[in-house]
C-alpha cells in the first residue's frame, strides 16, 4: 500500500497517462477533481485524458469541480485489487457505504466513462492512506 | 462454409393497450418455452449466451424478445410517441408479455427476467400466475427504489456514456472483460428509453404490501442475485423470496445486476440450478 503521497502520485498519474482504455477515448477528458480520504486529501487536475497535474496538498482555497468523500478505510478498500461487494465503484460505495459523491456532478457525468476507468487504476497503484 | 448461429429472429405484431408494436424475437430450442426480458435500457442480446446454449436448449425454447422502444422493437407505430414523455407502468408492462405470448401461442411458458426483467417476474406471478408455468426473477426485489434519474438523459451529457459507465459497476470485477463491455456496449444503445423504463423499476414497482398474495405453489418463483449486485443487494431479494409463499432465493457468488451477460458460464450454474428446481416442483 503506498502511504508516500508524492510517489503514490507519480505511479497513479503514470498509469492513468499510459492507459489504453482512456486514451482510446481521452479527448476532452478535462476536469479537476477531489479524492477526499478523510486522513489526506489530493487534487486531480486533468487534461485531455493525461493527468496534468496532482495537488498532494491542497489549500483551502484550492478549486475542483467534484468530491469523493469517504474514510479512510473504504479508500483502501477501493484500493484491494478485487475489492469487496459494495467497495467495487463509486455508485455502489454510494448507495450502500459511505462514500459521498459533492459538488458540480455535472462535470462527474459528462466524464464518467473515463472517471470510472481511472478510479479503477487505484486498484494497482494503491491509495496513500 | 458459412459460421451461422442455429439462433433466428423475426418478428410479430402485437397490440398492447390500444398501442401496436412490432416485436423482434430471438430464438432456439425446443420443449418448454423460456421466455427471457432484457434489463432497462439494454436489449435482447443480453441473452446471447443462453440463447446459443446446447445443454439448455435441447430441452428449452428460449425466447429473448426486445422491448417496445429497445434493440429491434421499434416505439408504438400508431401514435406520435414522440409527443409524451416516457414512463413505463407495471400494468401495460404485463399486458405486453402476456400479448407477446399469447401471439406466440406459448404453452405454460417459465418467464425470467434480470432487474427490470426480474420486478416484471413478480408482477406476472402476482397478476398472472395462471398464465406461466414458473418465473425466474433475477436481480429482483419487492420494490427497488433509487435510480429513476435524470442523468440517465440530461441533454448537457453524453447520455450513452452516462447510462453504459453509469451502470459500469452494477457488475463483479471478476467479471470477464470482454462480457463487461460488451454489456457497456449494449448500453450505450438505449440512452433515450433508460430513465422511462426505470420509473416502472424504481416508482411503480412497488409489491411490499402484496408479496403475501403471491402463490408460488401455483406459479413457483426461484429469485437468484450476484453478490455485487448494490441495487438490489442479496439481501433485499432474499427478504422478498422469504415473504412469497415456497419462495426460492439463490445467491449468486461474484457476479452482478447484468449475470447472464457479464458472466454467462458462471450464470448457467445457477440457472441450471433454477430449472431443476422449477421440474421438480411442477412435476415435469
Amino acid at each position: 500500500m503506498a502511504t508516500d503521497v508524492k510517489g503514490w502520485a507519480s505511479k497513479f498519474k503514470s498509469l492513468t497517462d499510459s492507459d489504453p482504455t482512456i486514451a482510446a477515448m481521452g479527448k476532452y477528458y478535462t476536469c479537476t477533481f477531489m479524492y477526499d480520504m478523510t486522513d489526506r486529501k489530493v487534487i486531480v487536475e486533468m487534461h485531455d485524458g493525461k493527468v496534468k497535474n496532482i495537488n498532494t496538498d491542497p489549500g483551502p482555497l484550492d478549486a475542483y469541480d467534484f468530491a469523493l468523500r469517504a474514510s479512510a478505510q473504504t479508500w483502501r478498500e477501493f484500493a484491494q485489487p478485487v475489492p469487496r461487494p459494495m467497495f467495487h465503484g463509486i455508485w455502489a460505495a454510494s448507495f450502500r457505504e459511505d462514500l459521498k459523491l459533492e459538488g458540480n456532478l455535472l462535470v462527474l457525468m459528462q466524464n464518467l466513462r473515463n472517471f470510472t476507468v481511472q478510479f479503477e487504476l487505484l486498484r494497482k497503484s494503491g491509495v496513500p492512506v | 462454409m458459412a459460421r451461422h448461429s442455429p439462433v433466428t429472429g423475426r418478428y410479430v405484431t402485437i397490440e398492447v393497450d390500444g398501442l401496436e408494436y412490432k416485436v423482434f424475437y430471438l430464438h432456439n430450442g425446443t420443449g418448454t418455452p423460456l421466455v427471457c426480458q432484457h434489463t432497462a435500457g439494454c436489449h435482447n442480446h443480453q441473452w446471447r449466451g443462453l440463447l446459443e446454449d446446447e445443454e439448455i436448449t435441447k430441452n428449452y425454447n428460449v425466447i429473448a424478445y426486445d422491448l417496445a422502444r429497445h434493440g429491434k422493437s421499434d416505439p408504438p407505430l400508431n401514435v406520435e410517441w414522440w409527443k409524451s414523455e416516457y414512463k413505463l407502468t407495471a400494468e401495460h408492462y404485463v399486458n405486453f408479455i402476456v400479448k407477446f405470448c399469447d401471439a406466440l401461442e406459448l404453452r405454460d411458458p417459465i418467464f425470467m427476467g434480470s432487474s427490470f426483467g426480474g420486478n416484471v417476474a413478480l408482477q406476472l406471478a402476482l397478476h398472472r400466475p395462471d398464465r406461466f408455468k414458473a418465473v425466474i426473477p433475477v436481480e429482483a426485489a419487492d420494490y427497488a427504489p433509487g435510480f429513476f434519474l435524470d442523468w440517465w438523459r440530461h441533454p448537457h451529457a453524453n447520455a450513452a456514456q452516462v447510462c453504459a459507465s453509469g451502470v459500469w459497476d452494477l457488475m463483479a470485477p471478476q467479471s470477464p472483460d470482454r462480457d463487461r463491455w460488451l454489456t457497456w456496449h449494449y448500453y450505450t444503445q438505449g440512452a433515450e428509453v433508460f430513465k422511462g423504463d426505470l420509473y416502472f423499476y424504481s416508482v411503480d414497482h412497488d409489491l411490499r404490501r402484496q408479496l403475501a398474495d403471491i402463490d408460488g405453489k401455483r406459479c413457483p418463483v426461484v429469485m437468484m442475485t450476484g453478490s455485487y449486485d448494490y441495487l438490489t443487494p442479496p439481501e433485499a431479494t432474499e427478504n422478498t423470496a422469504r415473504q412469497i409463499k415456497n419462495g426460492v432465493y439463490i445467491e449468486m457468488t461474484d457476479i452482478g445486476h447484468f449475470p447472464m451477460s457479464e458472466n454467462y458460464p458462471l450464470f448457467r450454474v445457477y440457472l441450471k440450478e433454477a430449472l431443476r428446481i422449477i421440474r421438480e416442483r411442477t412435476g415435469d
